[in-house]
């Protein structure tokens, strides 16, 4: 996972890690709020913008991510763009009845997918997990229980992901591989869950043994390697975060695009 | 006794009594064991006779960290131990190499301007060389993991070690360098072994404990009293003691070669090139197997011998010539992975038996035939509904041979069958594969182990730097022998 991270010397990978978490999920909650087809569109090419700029992703993986995002905004419009209800019609063919107010709600909602997944996606590569959980510690004082949880969950990743592999090869090995039909895929798809399932909770058990060996304790005091502190990136982080929201806001009240100011409206 | 039992350092149980829930049977009765400061201990005994769960008390895991019914009338347990546990996987809960002996400096709340030169401190007492310490764990050799785990057991500053089988998962070079280590860092410390590979554990440790299959320790003395006295009794447990090969094959003539037909191959390789994530790694230009040879395939660490061995059974993409006289290979080829866990895809040992011949559609009365003939085969009856993962390392080795030997294949095809396994096992592991040989069965095996080489295989090819360097159709025997280079 850590290998298609490729430039860790960026900007945001120094900013604070519980200060981008609390700022990003901020942003979800606002534009959760915005009905204004306009703001949307123009925070959407704010944040395209800024998510060039700040991904962690090497170039290939950062356009395949976009292309991906925009094929799922695409269809988590198009429901509400071919189905919904309106006045002015545009396209009716039987069940199929699109109407401008449906398009615009549609167009909304693709972009608000779009917008989240570019946010969330700029916080996720640019934040590598032992220092946000040592983050968590510090500042929001998340129990260490959860946070080093997490952090040994984290390291199974790899583990499962050569798992599946293995069992893979069993399948192939004894036979059922070569089995075809809805039900020998189903029965397949239940053994992959049960044998991942049985094997993680066994590796748990194993860790936290581990874990408790080494005098890990849940309660009590501890000191940290990492020391998560505050800087002057998370001044900028700030800046850089504001700019591009108000700059939506701005945008979209001197340069209408549509004239749907209010989706929910018509 | 009672008033030496106070004693600052001498620790131990007194009249343990433990059982494992759902069983009717107590693993240990009034069980009592004592060990001073600086004393090497070695615990041996059959598998399966609860020596780790031992361990687990004598460390207070049990039932601290391991919730387990259990009583005692005295007990003391160490302040300051470490614990080496047998999967180098598992141990881990950071992500890197300077994390994970960090986590164990946070634990003992150790100011973080000292951890750095601490961390380095540590892994210099393994002589774990590492060109920067914050590498990943993943990309460490089992044998690196292991030594890892000692560097951050010893962060911990112990008077104890405690190690259960820390080689069972390691490689002989990884098993050699592992107990090196453990007897210079071990070397004023407490030390208490469980272990069946002794050959390196041997010269430093100087008290050996014997069980009974019973959980009862019925022998207790300086090393070379007990060795002496309980020779056989080695034998019996399955220990791999350093004359462990010799007491088996006096036993009678092993190599096998009137089974071979060599007008008959059953695997023809040419221009036979495998890929792995799109590199070639293998390639073998030309290879001949026989029906009924015993094929050795044997090499160094990374040499390519599974590779080889994927690519043959279709697991990896392969490119070239690769012919089997047979119209469907799958039902007459089996393979029997290096761990046997990666071999189970169902949840109790009668359907693992069961599982291809439900595929074939056979009768239910004919499937019900051959599953009890295979249990009683493989010495499986009693566990027949338990869940393959419960199974002792024996067993498990076992019902992934008896699974894949269900469908009576021409070729057998095994990663390192012996891996892990206790003595005992691997002879009776042998002498079945001997039987399955005889019985015109061709086999063929990826091992480490030379003694197998030596003895059993009629046919020896030798793999390095992916490729093919020696194909002796002769096996090790003929050849002389010592030119023949191991790893």
């Amino acid at each position: 996972m850590g290998d298609i991270i490729a430039n860790r010397g960026k900007l945001f990978f120094k900013v604070n890690p519980s200060l981008k978490f609390l700022l990003t999920s901020s942003l979800f909650i606002l534009y959760l709020f915005v009905h204004n087809l306009n703001t949307m569109i123009w925070a959407s090419v704010f944040f395209l913008v800024l998510y060039v700029f700040a991904c962690g992703l090497s170039g290939k993986w950062s356009f395949g991510f976009v292309l991906l995002t925009l094929i799922l905004s695409l269809f988590s419009a198009s429901a509400m763009i071919l189905f919904g209800k309106g006045n002015t019609v545009i396209f009716h063919y039987s069940l199929i009845m699109m109407t401008q107010e449906s398009l615009a709600r549609g167009i909304m909602l693709g972009l608000r997918t779009f917008c989240f997944s570019l946010i969330g996606m700029v916080f996720a590569t640019t934040t590598l997990p032992v220092p946000f959980f040592y983050s968590l510690m510090q500042q929001l004082k998340v129990p260490v229980r959860y946070a080093y949880g997490c952090l040994a969950a984290f390291r199974m990743l790899p583990v499962m992901g050569e798992e599946l592999g293995h069992i893979r090869q069993a399948m192939r090995v004894r036979g059922m591989a070569n089995q075809h039909g809805v039900k020998a895929f189903s029965n397949k798809m239940i053994r992959y869950l049960l044998m991942m399932l049985a094997q993680s909770i066994r590796r748990a058990q194993r860790t936290a043994i581990a874990m408790e060996a080494k005098r890990f304790s849940m309660t009590e005091a501890r000191t940290y390697y990492y020391e998560i502190g505050w800087s002057v990136y998370d001044l900028y982080f700030l800046f850089i975060l504001l700019i591009t929201v108000t700059s939506g806001f701005i945008c979209s009240s001197l340069f209408p695009v549509t004239p749907f100011t209010n989706v929910l409206d018509h | 006794m009672m008033s030496l039992t106070n004693k600052e350092d001498r620790w131990g149980v007194e009249k343990l009594r433990l059982a494992f829930p759902k069983k009717n049977t107590m693993l240990f009765k009034d069980v009592s064991f004592h060990f001073e400061a600086k004393e090497k201990i070695l615990l041996l005994g059959p598998s399966g006779c609860g020596k780790s769960t031992f361990l687990h008390v004598l460390s207070g895991l049990a039932p601290k960290s391991i919730e387990l019914p259990m009583r005692t009338k005295w007990k003391r347990i160490p302040e300051r131990w470490g614990y080496i546990f047998q999967d180098p996987e598992t141990q881990f809960c950071m992500p890197y190499v300077d994390e994970e002996i960090a986590f164990v400096l946070e634990n003992r709340r150790i100011p973080r301007v000292r951890m750095p030169q601490l961390i380095q401190y540590y892994l210099d007492l393994v002589q774990l060389k590492l060109q920067n310490s914050h590498q990943l764990i993943r990309t460490l050799s089992g044998g690196m993991k292991q030594r890892l785990a000692i560097a951050s057991i010893l962060a911990l500053e112990p008077e104890i070690l405690f190690l259960d089988e820390p080689t069972a998962l390691l490689d002989p070079e990884g098993t050699e360098t592992l107990w090196q280590t453990v007897r210079r860092i071990g070397h004023d410390r407490t030390l208490i072994i469980v272990e069946h590979k002794i050959d390196h554990v041997l010269d430093f440790i100087d008290r050996v404990v014997l069980f009974n299959a019973d959980g009862e320790i019925f022998a207790d003395g300086p090393k070379n009293d007990i060795l002496t006295r309980y020779k056989s009794k080695l034998d019996a447990f399955g220990i791999w003691h350093p004359d462990a090969w010799a007491g088996y094959s006096g036993r009678k003539e092993l190599q096998n070669t009137d089974s071979i037909d060599r007008d008959s191959p059953v695997l023809t390789l040419k221009h036979f090139v495998v890929y792995r994530q799109k590199k070639a790694q293998f390639t073998a230009e030309q290879l001949t197997i026989f029906r009924g040879e015993w094929v050795a395939i044997i090499g160094r660490n990374g040499a390519g011998k599974s590779t080889l061995i994927e690519g043959i059974m279709g697991l990896l993409r392969s490119n070239g010539q690769i012919q089997w006289p047979f119209k469907k290979p799958e039902d007459h080829v089996q393979f029997v992975f290096q761990n046997p866990e990666h071999q189970f895809i169902t949840d109790t040992v009668e359907d693992e038996l069961a599982f291809s011949l439900r595929i074939q559609k056979l009768s239910d009365d004919e499937i019900e035939h051959r599953v009890s003939r295979q249990l009683e085969k493989y010495d499986l009856k009693n566990e027949r509904l338990q869940h393959p993962f419960q199974l002792s390392t024996g067993q498990k080795r076992r019902l992934s041979v008896a699974s894949a030997m269900i469908n009576h294949p021409d070729v057998l095809i095994l990663d390192e069958p012996t891996f892990g396994q206790d003595a005992r096992n691997t002879f009776a592991l042998l002498d079945l594969f001997q039987q399955l040989q005889n019985e015109g069965t061709t086999i063929v095996m990826v091992t480490h182990e030379m003694e197998i080489v030596r003895r059993f295989a009629t046919h020896v090819v030798h793999v390095d730097g992916g490729r093919i360097i020696k194909d002796d159709c002769d096996g090790y025997k003929q050849s002389g022998g010592a030119e023949w280079v191991t790893s």
